[in-house]
């Protein structure tokens, strides 16, 4: 589950408008978030709170075995209560669990608010081992932000790292410089955006018209955006380093086909290629997939993962865009004559009693029962892929849990099922070895978490 | 002296290198590894080869069948070689960034990417300088320490050699590792397979060896069944580390058990024995032979094995060194207590008798005060002259070139004959019933070399006991004598134990009344026998 102080650091960038997705590092960021979520260990409880709009809290028990814990703080010179919700009622599940995450637009319409210089800082002390982490966000200009986190721990060589960043995010590109303190890395990377809207060509509007005031089988134009990058590291002290190389082509929201990732990474040193991919398989289902291979020791691996929500009340298994898409494009109360699949087969033009018949027979029954729900379902969800921050929409609460699970070429399992009961978050998880038929569950975990 | 080592039918033995890489395998996987290793380390390929290392015995500080302690110098500079198999990380990125707390992670996208290289490493080249500690007692198995940094040089060649950096690395790194195995897994390995050679025969061995004691008792000899288990002289058992730094750090803890005037009045006397000067300093807190009772007895019985270590340790090391054996051989024999009293009667007129009857009995492992076999003042003035001829022996500190087995046993059964004139009534001979019938034997000990009594008196009194047995169990005395180049009628001692019984009755009496009587004359007559230890022996008798 994602760390609740983690939620509202998201909610200050939001709060500043700032893109954390630019960033290179994050080129994978989706099909991540399908593959290798983590699942939970022990019993873990955290209770948090946005106590005023500038300061947040939470505290962490945790036992695996041993109990252990850690305290955190959090102040933001932003007042994050607008961007961010922090009951755990009624925290939109999406919002905090959500794996498929659409590209934000480049040029955030709030971007003005990075002017004011605002400042996160975050620490965390975790208690049996003392270990102690840092944070601080500071926004310089509306293109420029410094980053400074820090661990200091015992075990570490020097009592402690440092690690330095500072983003520059023009909107079409965007570069990271970093110094950590551990080996005196240092690093660059940097991610261009080209095409799809930054191109400014092709209006997904025309795209859309065309689409679905066509005839329903012409073949939509996929419209998306691509990104290219790349990052290089360098240790001054161990004289060591690392590069990789990397692109990925992901659809727009105003997209209005599957929405789709696609991720190619290379790492020339060492031979490594990755493909993963993601699509937003439904409304309700996402599916990721992953491929390692290196050039140099032929070592392959993939993996597997897919996210599936829970309506509440019910499971929504077939709930396709592409049906949405038929429901809202078929004003016309007759659909376009089809040939039956015997016609077909016969080479012949269906008859026109059938013809004649299939409004009476098919309209009423899918119609209804579809028509309705999904059109505002379908509605709240274009409503976020369109950049409408509207989480006052009850639509948001539509879910009531998401299952997670991902697979591996070592036939390990990760099993998550994510939810809220009553005002809990929780989150329950395990990690399951399917070559061990005789103790498969290596690990099992169970989250709550409840903040105010 | 010679050890003989089969190199190549170690080598030959298959099994062996199995086992062998068995143990390495998991003794180098023990330990958590660095992150660049990430498998498990396996040894493919491991070879002693023919050219067996350089021993050179430095000191040898107990020597038994079933006991051995000392220390090697070992030189090896062969073809042995190692060939290892594991997989390592090769993006330097991926190894320093597992380590590193996630929450200051640069996290990288994928300039992290692992890369796991197959390596194979070959160790070849050894050399090896070492100087070794061994310990074996069939009972505890093989101890091996080395007491410095073995590994001098070594050859590593990897799949790596090409690239500079990597090889310099490796060959860094696996130096540390194998210093680190050879200075704690190689000990442990080699004493777990120690153990599985010998520990099973260790029940069957005691009950050998209470036959042998049955068996062997016309042929007693002390270090057939040497002491397994040490004890201190507060009775506490001594691990085999203890013993062997007792040994080895030139009787620092033994000295510990020995006050200091003590210690001067010992050096003063050993220094008598070497000018023949008459003086006997007299020592305090000391329980002498005489006074000592049956208990004590049974500790001179045990004593006996020790003896050479206590010859070529310094006197300090003597007491210490008696003490423990003492107790051991009584642990040891305990099971052949029952047979015991059997043998005593048999032998009770040998000496050899009262051997059997002192390593059987336990008591002797309870008592800390030890005996040392001084003389009264008058006896002093004997054994001084008797000090003067055993000089060598008592010098034993610096005269360990006689060291073998043969002269230390003579030593103490010549210290028995001297106590035996001087106290007719002779604890350990009573020990056994008969205390008379000791006396007999010693006496024809004391005639043969009453030179040699000198040294004994110092030692603890353990070690008498043993030699007069030995002495007069296989008539050992004529050994004895070559090397204190005294040829003497040595074969007359041998004559048969019935013989010497029956000498021995008459003489017993006789021979303590004179000794007494004839105290002062003997001291002459001793100084005579330094000469010409024969003549001094023909008037005694």
């Amino acid at each position: 589950m994602r760390e609740f102080m983690d939620y509202i650091q998201t909610a200050f960038y939001g709060a500043t408008g700032w893109n954390r997705d630019n960033s290179y590092s994050t080129l994978n960021a989706t099909s991540g978030a399908l593959l290798h979520f983590t699942t939970p260990r022990g019993l873990r409880l955290t209770l948090s709170s946005l106590a005023t709009p500038h300061f947040a809290t939470a505290y962490q028990l945790g036992t695996i075995g041993v109990v252990d814990g850690s305290i955190s703080y959090l102040y933001s010179t932003v007042p994050l209560d607008y961007h961010a919700v922090a009951q755990s009622d009624k925290i939109p599940l999406p919002e905090l669990l959500r794996s498929y995450l659409p590209l934000a637009a480049l040029e955030p319409h709030n971007r003005i608010k990075g002017a004011r210089q605002d400042v996160l800082a975050y620490g965390r002390l975790y208690l049996p081992m003392s270990m102690l982490e840092a944070l601080m966000v500071k926004r310089i200009s509306p293109t420029l932000q410094v980053q400074v986190s820090a661990v200091s721990d015992q075990t570490l060589r020097n009592g402690g790292t440092v690690l330095g960043m500072v983003q520059y995010d023009e909107g079409r590109y965007g570069v990271e410089g970093l110094a950590s303190s551990d080996g005196g890395l240092l690093g660059i990377r940097g991610l261009y955006n080209f095409g799809g809207d930054v191109a400014g060509s092709a209006s997904p509007n025309i795209t859309q018209e065309i689409g679905n005031g066509g005839s329903g089988p012409e073949k939509e134009r996929i419209y998306g955006r691509f990104s290219a990058g790349g990052e290089l590291y360098y240790g001054t002290l161990n004289k060591s380093g690392g590069m990789s190389l990397g692109t990925r082509f992901a659809t727009l929201p105003s997209h209005k086909g599957t929405p789709l990732t696609a991720t190619m990474t290379v790492n020339p040193l060492m031979g490594t290629l990755s493909w993963t991919y993601a699509v937003m398989a439904g409304r309700h289902c996402s599916l990721a997939t992953n491929m390692d291979f290196n050039v140099y020791s032929y070592e392959s691996s993939w993996s597997v993962g897919m996210e599936l929500w829970r309506k509440k009340g019910a499971w929504i298994v077939d709930a396709d865009i592409n049906s949405d898409r038929s429901e809202i494009s078929s004003e016309p109360i007759y659909p376009l004559p089809q040939r039956s699949f015997q016609a077909k087969m016969e080479w012949r033009m269906d008859d026109p009693l059938p013809l004649l018949d299939t409004p009476d027979l098919l309209l009423p029954t899918p119609a209804p029962h579809a028509a309705q729900e999904p059109a505002t379902k379908q509605r709240t969800f274009r409503a976020k892929l369109e950049w409408r921050h509207n989480h006052e929409d009850e639509d948001e609460d539509l879910y009531s849990g998401v299952l997670k699970a991902r697979l591996d070429h070592h036939w390990r399992m990760g099993l998550l099922w994510e939810g809220r009961i009553k005002s809990l978050l929780f989150s329950l998880g395990s990690g399951i070895d399917l070559r061990r038929p005789d103790s498969p569950f290596r690990t099992l975990g169970l989250e709550v978490q409840f903040s105010s | 002296m010679a050890f003989n080592f089969n190199w190549s039918p170690l080598a030959a033995d298959a099994e062996f290198y199995k086992r062998a890489q068995e143990l390495l395998t998991s003794a180098l996987n023990k330990y958590p590894k660095p992150p660049i290793i990430v498998d498990d380390i396996l040894v493919t390929e491991f070879n002693l080869g023919s050219v067996p290392p350089d021993l050179e015995i430095l000191e040898i500080g107990d020597l038994a069948e079933d006991r051995f302690r000392g220390i090697f110098k070992m030189c090896y500079s062969g073809d042995a070689f190692l060939t290892l198999r594991t997989r390592v990380q090769a993006n330097p990125l991926n190894t320093y960034l597992s380590a590193k707390p996630t929450f200051t992670s640069p996290q990288p996208l994928a300039a992290s990417a692992g890369l796991t290289i197959p390596l194979s490493i070959t160790l070849s080249e050894i050399k090896l300088s070492a100087f070794i500690i061994l310990v074996f007692s069939k009972q505890k198995g093989l101890t091996l320490v080395f007491r410095n940094d073995p590994l001098e040089s070594l050859k590593v060649s990897s799949t790596f050699d090409s690239i500079q950096f990597v090889r310099d690395y490796l060959q860094r790194t696996i130096e540390g590792q194998l210093r680190n195995l050879m200075m704690d897994e190689l000990p442990a390995i080699i004493h777990k397979l120690s153990l599985r050679l010998w520990c099973p025969d260790q029940i069957p061995r005691d009950e050998e060896i209470v036959k042998e004691n049955v068996e062997n008792e016309a042929v007693v000899d002390p270090f057939a069944n040497p002491p397994v288990e040490a004890v201190d002289s507060h009775g506490h058992v001594l691990d085999a580390n203890d013993i062997a730094s007792l040994s080895l750090d030139c009787g620092s803890g033994a000295q510990s058990l020995f006050s200091q005037k003590n210690m001067l009045r010992l050096a003063a006397l050993t220094d008598s024995h070497r000018t023949l000067s008459l003086f006997t300093p007299g020592i305090r807190d000391a329980m002498f032979r005489a006074w000592a009772g049956p208990t004590e007895r049974h500790d001179g019985g045990v004593s006996t094995p020790v003896v050479a270590p206590t010859l070529y340790r310094m006197p300090s090391t003597h007491g210490s060194s008696t003490i423990y054996t003492f107790t051991d051989t009584g642990s040891m024999d305990q099971g052949s207590l029952p047979s015991r009293p059997s043998m005593v009667h048999l032998n009770s007129a040998t000496a050899g008798l009262t051997l059997g009857a002192g390593r059987h009995s336990r008591n002797l492992r309870k008592k800390k005060t030890r005996v040392v076999n001084l003389r009264r003042p008058k006896t002093a003035s004997e054994t001084n002259s008797d000090m003067g001829d055993t000089i060598t022996d008592t010098v034993s500190v610096t005269a360990p070139i006689s060291e073998p087995i043969l002269p230390t046993s003579i030593p103490e059964e010549i210290e028995e004959d001297t106590i035996l004139p001087r106290v007719p009534s002779w604890v350990r001979l009573n020990g056994d019933n008969r205390p008379t019938l000791t006396r007999a034997p010693l006496n024809m000990d004391i005639y043969n070399e009453p030179i040699i009594t000198d040294g004994v008196p110092l030692t603890a009194s353990d070690k008498v006991p043993s030699n007069r047995s030995e002495r007069a169990m296989r008539g050992a005395a004529s050994p004895r004598r070559p090397d204190f180049t005294h040829p003497e009628p040595a074969n007359s001692d041998t004559s048969s134990v019935m013989l010497e019984q029956a000498w021995i009755m008459k003489m017993a009496d006789e021979i303590a009344r004179r000794v007494y009587d004839e105290k002062q004359r003997k001291e002459k007559l001793w100084e005579e026998g330094d000469d010409a230890p024969p003549p001094a022996y023909q008037p005694t008798q």
